[in-house]
């Protein structure tokens, strides 16, 4: 045991950590690139192309500044254990940023492309006659559609999700197992199988050409899975907290909303951000439950600025992508805590 | 505060009797424990009085009046869970003024505080019960179980969660708050030194019926049958199994002489009651455990294997040792081939009878 040179074998495994880290981290970056790239390229487009055509130079410049500036927070990340070190690097690497941006495309930059937001009448301004049947609305009216049917059917799903998991998960009742099994059996149905159905049927009961349409289908078909993810939230909450309020003189309705609700929370926040950024992102059931221009959300507005109206102003394409991404965006950085707590949730069910 | 009668309650489900046929009353501000095995039927019953669970059939009383449909937050009953059940989103105060939310008491806060004073949890008010340690929950489900001054307060193995000597203060700390406020308490539990050292009486319970109700020394000392023998005692009793001929127990040569009649018997015998003599049961030492205050021998014998204890910290035997063993014949108790006890039947060894 003598000859064992401790210092040695340390330094040995200190330098084998640091290779497989750095390897890591090389790869990790690697992968990253085509995944991020697309969403530098689209900020930069919108902010910087003309009316014909985008200047790959000037992507490449961006480009340039950007992945170092990623790269470097990542590096700042890993370099800096602290909360408040990290910040203050993210801030310092993010002003650099903006400085280097400004040097090399500074003269590029330009908000024409979010004109979108000002004009209400954006297709008059571009080609003269309407292309889109003359029906192509401002984009806050699409904005507010996209808001209206994100935030009903999350309000219907969230109602309809919590009551139904909270009921499968304390009551027995005969054709309890089958109930659940058969939530899973829809989860096997992709719902664009059922586009042609669900059609006529909304046809049939009248909610074509409306918003409620698709406010319905799209509550529909989340359903079975946001059952599933309340049913195991309420699973886990102890049983006997209810029944401790339940004796302590609160009638059931009571215990379910003072004692049992507030535990449930991150599953409710779940599902609801879940809920929003689906029925905000839809386009299928939107495009496939109207048959003419008869309202406007924002997937339908940005395919149209895409492919019928525009055809090849990327500027423009790229702003409003960029304008349609924040909400949803913002909504998924805020929450993103709750949502990593569903899949734990999830799984005790 | 209230008398309890319980009267021939049974609770089925689908399968299976949990409860079956239960008679019992118990005193204004007596404190009973109900003792017996996981699946006895114990906590179905103190659901029932809490009313959670409906009775299959029979009644409930509270000072005379039957309340089996009245709903559990109507009974003003008060209830600590085994797991406490506190109510993680709010703080202990909030949590001990849950019940008087529903009362609309003018002097709710007060008493909240009262009672927070009481039961030593006076400077956490502010705290959640994720920043408690296991006593002080336990101290906060107390105080919220009887802020409301219930009718019975009832607890569900109360202590089971508490480290060892946590469970020591809180056993004398829940008998001196109990005593105190003169409130009528059940507690419900498996273990029996809880059971004993808390209660006024204890209840024996086993597969949903009452084996034998009394106190700590009368199950100790004289148990109606042999379930409450085994049940009760650490460590446990010795049986010896047999069918009596002619007035004895015999086996290879061995004679325990029983007093009783013919047929299948089971003679229960105390560790601490069979002593080494010179002339008694031949023993062979097979195993031998220092307890630190006693010394556990176990010994094969004719009859089976045997354990007796010793008042020493210091083995006397080691293994493979020949002994002999006796007991006087008081210190027998024999239960007949159903497990009740026969009573006046005693049995001795014939050679060695010492008074």
């Amino acid at each position: 045991m003598a000859s064992v040179d401790w210092n040695a074998l340390a330094a040995k495994s200190r330098r084998s950590r640091r290779w497989k880290n750095g390897l890591l981290i090389g790869f990790l970056t690697l992968v990253s690139v085509p995944i991020l790239l697309p969403f530098f390229w689209m900020v930069v487009i919108s902010v910087t192309a003309r009316t014909g055509g985008v200047e790959a130079a000037v992507l490449w410049l961006a480009c340039a500044v950007l992945v170092p500036a990623t790269c470097a927070y990542g590096a700042a990340h890993l370099a800096l254990p602290h909360p408040r070190a990290r910040i203050i690097a993210g801030g310092v690497i993010a002003a650099a940023a903006a400085l280097g941006l400004w040097a090399l495309v500074g003269d590029q930059l330009h908000l024409h492309n979010y004109r979108f937001l000002v004009n209400s009448n954006l297709v008059e301004d571009i080609r003269g006659a309407a292309t889109a049947g003359g029906q192509f609305p401002w984009v806050w009216t699409a904005f507010g559609n996209s808001l209206l049917v994100a935030s009903v059917s999350t309000a219907l799903k969230v109602i309809v999700a919590t009551l139904a998991g909270y009921y499968l998960s304390r009551f027995a009742f005969r054709g309890r197992s089958g109930f659940l099994q058969g939530l899973l059996i829809l989860e096997v149905f992709h719902p664009w199988m059922l586009t042609i159905p669900i059609f006529l049927v909304i046809y049939w009961v009248g909610l074509l050409n409306t918003l409620t349409g698709p406010i319905l289908v799209l509550t529909a078909i989340d359903l079975p899975f946001f059952i599933f993810i309340m049913k195991g939230f309420f699973d886990a909450v102890p049983w006997d907290i209810e029944m401790s309020a339940m004796t302590d003189g609160a009638s059931r309705r009571q215990a379910f909303r003072m004692v049992v609700l507030p535990q449930v929370r991150a599953g409710l926040i779940a599902i609801a951000v879940l809920g929003f950024i689906k029925g905000w992102e839809e386009y299928v059931f939107v495009t496939a439950l109207r048959t003419g221009n008869s309202y406007w959300v924002m997937s339908t507005y940005l395919y149209y600025v895409a492919e019928d109206v525009m055809g090849v102003d990327y500027g423009l394409v790229a702003a409003v992508s960029v304008f349609y991404m924040i909400p949803s965006l913002a909504l998924y950085l805020w929450c993103q805590r709750y949502l990593t707590q569903m899949t734990m949730g999830g799984v005790k069910g | 505060m209230a008398r309890v009668d319980l009267q021939g309650l049974h609770k089925v489900w689908d399968t299976a009797t949990a409860v079956d046929g239960l008679d019992l009353t118990i005193n204004d501000g007596e404190f009973v424990a109900i003792l017996g095995p996981s699946g006895c039927g114990k906590s179905t019953t103190l659901f029932m009085l809490a009313g959670v669970y409906l009775p299959t059939a029979g009644d409930i009383l509270f000072d005379g009046a039957r309340i089996n449909e009245v709903e559990a937050r109507d009974r003003n009953v008060g209830i600590v869970f085994q797991s406490y059940a506190l109510y993680p989103n709010m703080t202990v105060l909030q949590n001990i003024l849950f019940p008087l939310r529903f009362q609309k008491h003018p002097d709710a806060d007060q008493r909240a505080r009262d009672m927070a004073d009481l039961v030593q949890v006076g400077d956490l008010l502010d705290r959640r019960p994720g920043q408690l340690s296991g006593g002080q929950q336990q101290r906060v489900a107390l105080a919220r179980a009887l802020v409301k001054r219930p009718n019975l307060l009832l607890l569900d193995e109360p202590l089971s969660n508490l480290d060892a000597t946590l469970r020591l203060t809180m056993r004398a700390e829940i008998r001196r708050i109990t005593r105190e406020l003169g409130v009528t308490t059940i507690l419900v539990t498996h273990d029996q030194l809880e059971a004993t050292t808390m209660a006024d009486r204890v209840v024996c319970m086993n597969a949903g019926r009452i084996e034998q109700v009394g106190t700590a020394e009368d199950l100790y000392l004289r148990p109606q049958s042999r379930f409450v023998a085994g049940f009760i005692g650490s460590p446990p009793i010795n049986f010896i199994e047999g069918s009596v001929t002619g007035g004895a127990l015999r086996c290879d040569g061995q004679t325990i002489a029983v007093a009783a009649p013919d047929g299948p018997v089971c003679i229960g015998l105390r560790p601490e009651l069979l002593i080494p003599v010179e002339d008694g049961l031949a023993a062979k030492v097979t195993h031998v455990e220092a307890m630190g205050r006693e010394v556990l021998t176990s010994v094969e014998t004719a009859f089976g294997t045997l354990r007796f204890l010793e008042p020493t910290a210091r083995p006397r035997w080691r293994i493979g040792d020949d002994l002999q063993l006796g007991f006087a014949p008081d210190a027998s108790i024999v239960f007949g081939a159903a497990g009740t006890r026969l009573d006046g039947a005693t049995a001795a060894l014939k050679k060695v009878i010492h008074a």
